[in-house]
């Protein structure tokens, strides 16, 4: 697989505001690339100079090997689902999907096809007439998807396309989304800050705070691996403990000392130690392990979510069994479901 | 809610003694024999539609729809573009430059209109540049008078619509593959629709009936039907004469405001 679009040391500033700093990314081909970060990261940004709708201050992007500083966004086989749908007031819902294909001015019947096509997709059959102003906002958002989608494109950004939409849709069309991108072989890439779904979607997901990268890999390493306390406390709820690592393979914290498969940070390091929630077992109270009392439990329908108080510090715990609050528990855990990461202020 | 009701009282009462009552009574006048001065009988009569026979009527009728048709066009041609620069204008002074648009408006009508009469007869202060004007009576004269006044009402409403217009849109018409073209024609026209219309509206409806501009600038030459309505009105007391002609002419424009209306959504045929 080839790269298709390749970000070279981008740097972005609005009035002297640094928006994006020196990012690089490459995405390959059919790739499925996904940005998560908080509000004003400068997710959207990126999109924009992908797309053509900014021009950025230092650095090249090139898609398919060409940089396309001067290519107009007209020239650029790149389609946008924008954030805010923008589809088009004075056009119904057919006109709009069918904008694309009928400047390329393909034959009618074609068009017609393509563009019934597209709302079966988006499981909005028989709405091809309506005015846009009378959509619901997850409606406008399906419209939006198959406007940028019926041009199969080379390459998709989609800005929280499904952030208007129910659970029980957004799941549908995470799976519809998935299923068009494996078989249309378009590139995605797809910002949200709804961490599961950028799990759940992509190839690799991309974490970016403040204008900045943070971390890039696949779903597994970032949520088993995250390299910062940001990706660690971004991406899925998390316990993150201060601790000291005192030697390759031993950390303490909480007073006590744990083995762990982490290793290479000098002695006596201060570190983030990270637990996932889910990694914890809760067992009667032991000497040799982290105490507490349970402070909190509410039923989340898969598991429980237990607070526990130590030290002042408050763990947060799933599991499937009930517990009662004031009870004298003991905090299990392996040595794998440690992950220890460097102080991201030193 | 029922409180803000008694809000509106005064704009009903206002609608009614200033508008309704007074359209209904030159609608009366026009379709009865009654005559408020010879306490005529109330015979239903279209009589009065006998005006449009006389050749006086018929000019003056195709003389206010050729120029204040015009004007329009002119005022569209020039204006559209002139609101779509100062919309798109990245400046600080934009609120100024759409001010300095304004104020003319806020001055005299007819005060305006003897400036422009001053200027055009051969011995004016354009002396002192070395022009003389005889355009006193000419269509020019007539169509720069028009234009001068009612050009703000052309760029303002278009200015507006403009500059609300979401650049989201535009973008994703770029995004979509239209060139600067086909997103002007497609998107930003079609958009834009609404100020035309308005613009065209209140560009057309004074044109059409203005009586004061064609007495100073057209020297008794040229003769608009707004002046054939205020002397029905004002001089010979002929009240059905002139009601049916403002019938006639309302009806007129109701009905080119509807073709206006009706123009294709996606502004296809604007072209
Ligand atoms: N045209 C602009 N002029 C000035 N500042 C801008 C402009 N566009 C974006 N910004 C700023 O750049 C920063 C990044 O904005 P951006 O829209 O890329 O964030 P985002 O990650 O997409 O956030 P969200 O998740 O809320 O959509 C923000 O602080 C924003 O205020
Ligand atoms: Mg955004």
């Amino acid at each position: 697989m080839s790269d298709i679009l390749k970000i070279d040391h981008v740097t972005k500033s609005f009035d002297d505001k640094v928006v994006l700093n020196n990012i690089s990314l490459t995405i390959k081909h059919n790739e499925f690339v996904t940005l998560l970060g908080p509000s004003g990261c400068g997710k959207t940004t990126l999109l924009r100079l992908i797309g053509g709708f900014e021009t950025l201050d230092q650095g090249h992007i090139y898609f398919e090997d060409e940089d396309v500083l001067n290519i107009p966004p007209n020239k650029r086989k790149v389609n946008t689902v924008f954030q805010h749908y923008a589809l088009f007031p004075h056009l119904n819902v057919f006109d709009n999907i069918a904008f694309g294909l009928k400047l390329k001015k393909q034959p009618k019947e074609e068009i017609n096809k393509a563009v019934m096509n597209m709302l079966m997709l988006v499981k909005l059959e028989g709405y091809e007439w309506r005015n846009v102003d009378t959509l619901s906002g997850g409606q406008k958002q399906r419209v939006a998807i198959a406007r940028a989608l019926v041009n199969q494109p080379n390459l998709l950004l989609l800005d929280e396309p499904l952030g208007a939409l129910d659970l029980k849709l957004r799941q549908d069309m995470q799976y519809e989304l998935k299923e068009m991108q494996r078989r249309l072989g378009i590139t995605f890439i797809f910002v949200t800050h709804d961490q599961e779904e950028a799990l759940t979607m992509s190839d690799r997901v991309v974490v970016m705070n403040e204008g900045l990268i943070q971390q890039v890999g696949s779903p597994q390493d970032i949520y088993n691996e995250p390299i910062n306390q940001f990706s660690a406390s971004f991406i899925g709820e998390s316990n993150i403990i201060d601790g000291v690592m005192v030697t390759d393979y031993e950390v303490v914290f909480e007073g006590i000392s744990h083995p762990c498969v982490d290793h290479g940070f000098e002695n006596n390091e201060k570190v983030d130690v990270v637990i996932r929630p889910e990694d914890i077992v809760l067992i009667k109270p032991d000497q040799q392990m982290i105490q507490g009392v349970v402070t909190d439990i509410i039923f989340k329908g898969v598991h429980y979510e237990i607070c526990v108080m130590v030290n002042d510090k408050e763990y947060v715990i799933h599991s499937t069994r009930a517990k009662h609050i004031g009870d004298k528990v003991s905090l299990k855990f392996g040595p794998n479901d440690i992950h220890i990461m460097r102080k991201s202020d030193a | 809610m029922h409180r803000l009701r008694a809000y509106v009282i005064p704009y009903r009462v206002w609608m009614t003694t200033l508008i309704i009552l007074p359209s209904l009574m030159i609608l009366f006048l026009a379709i009865t024999d009654f005559d408020l001065y010879l306490k005529g009988p109330f015979v239903f009569t279209l009589e009065g539609l006998r005006v449009f026979t006389e050749s006086t009527i018929q000019i003056a009728l195709m003389n206010s729809i050729k120029y204040s048709l015009l004007t329009t066009i002119i005022a569209l041609l020039i204006g559209y573009p002139a609101a779509y620069y100062l919309a798109n204008l990245k400046s600080a002074y934009k609120t100024f430059f759409v001010a300095l648009i304004i104020i003319p408006v806020w001055s005299n009508m007819l005060l305006r209109i003897i400036a422009w009469e001053k200027l055009f007869f051969p011995i004016s202060i354009l002396n002192n540049f070395g022009i003389s004007l005889d355009w006193i009576g000419s269509d020019k004269a007539i169509v720069v008078g028009m234009l001068s006044m009612y050009f703000p009402f052309m760029i303002l409403p278009i200015y507006s619509v403009l500059v609300k217009l979401d650049q989201h849109l535009i973008e994703a018409a770029r995004d979509l593959g239209a060139n600067g073209f086909d997103t002007f024609v497609k998107v930003i026209l079609p958009l834009s629709l609404p100020g035309i219309v308005s613009g065209v509206i209140m560009t057309l409806l004074p044109a059409m009936t203005t009586f004061a501009l064609p007495e100073r600038l057209g020297g008794g030459k040229v003769l608009l039907i707004g002046n054939i309505i205020e002397d029905a009105f004002m001089k010979t007391g002929n009240l059905q004469m002139g009601s049916i002609i403002s019938v006639v002419l309302m009806i007129i424009i109701l009905i080119l405001f509807k073709g206006i209306m009706t123009v294709d959504k996606e502004g296809e045929t604007l072209l």
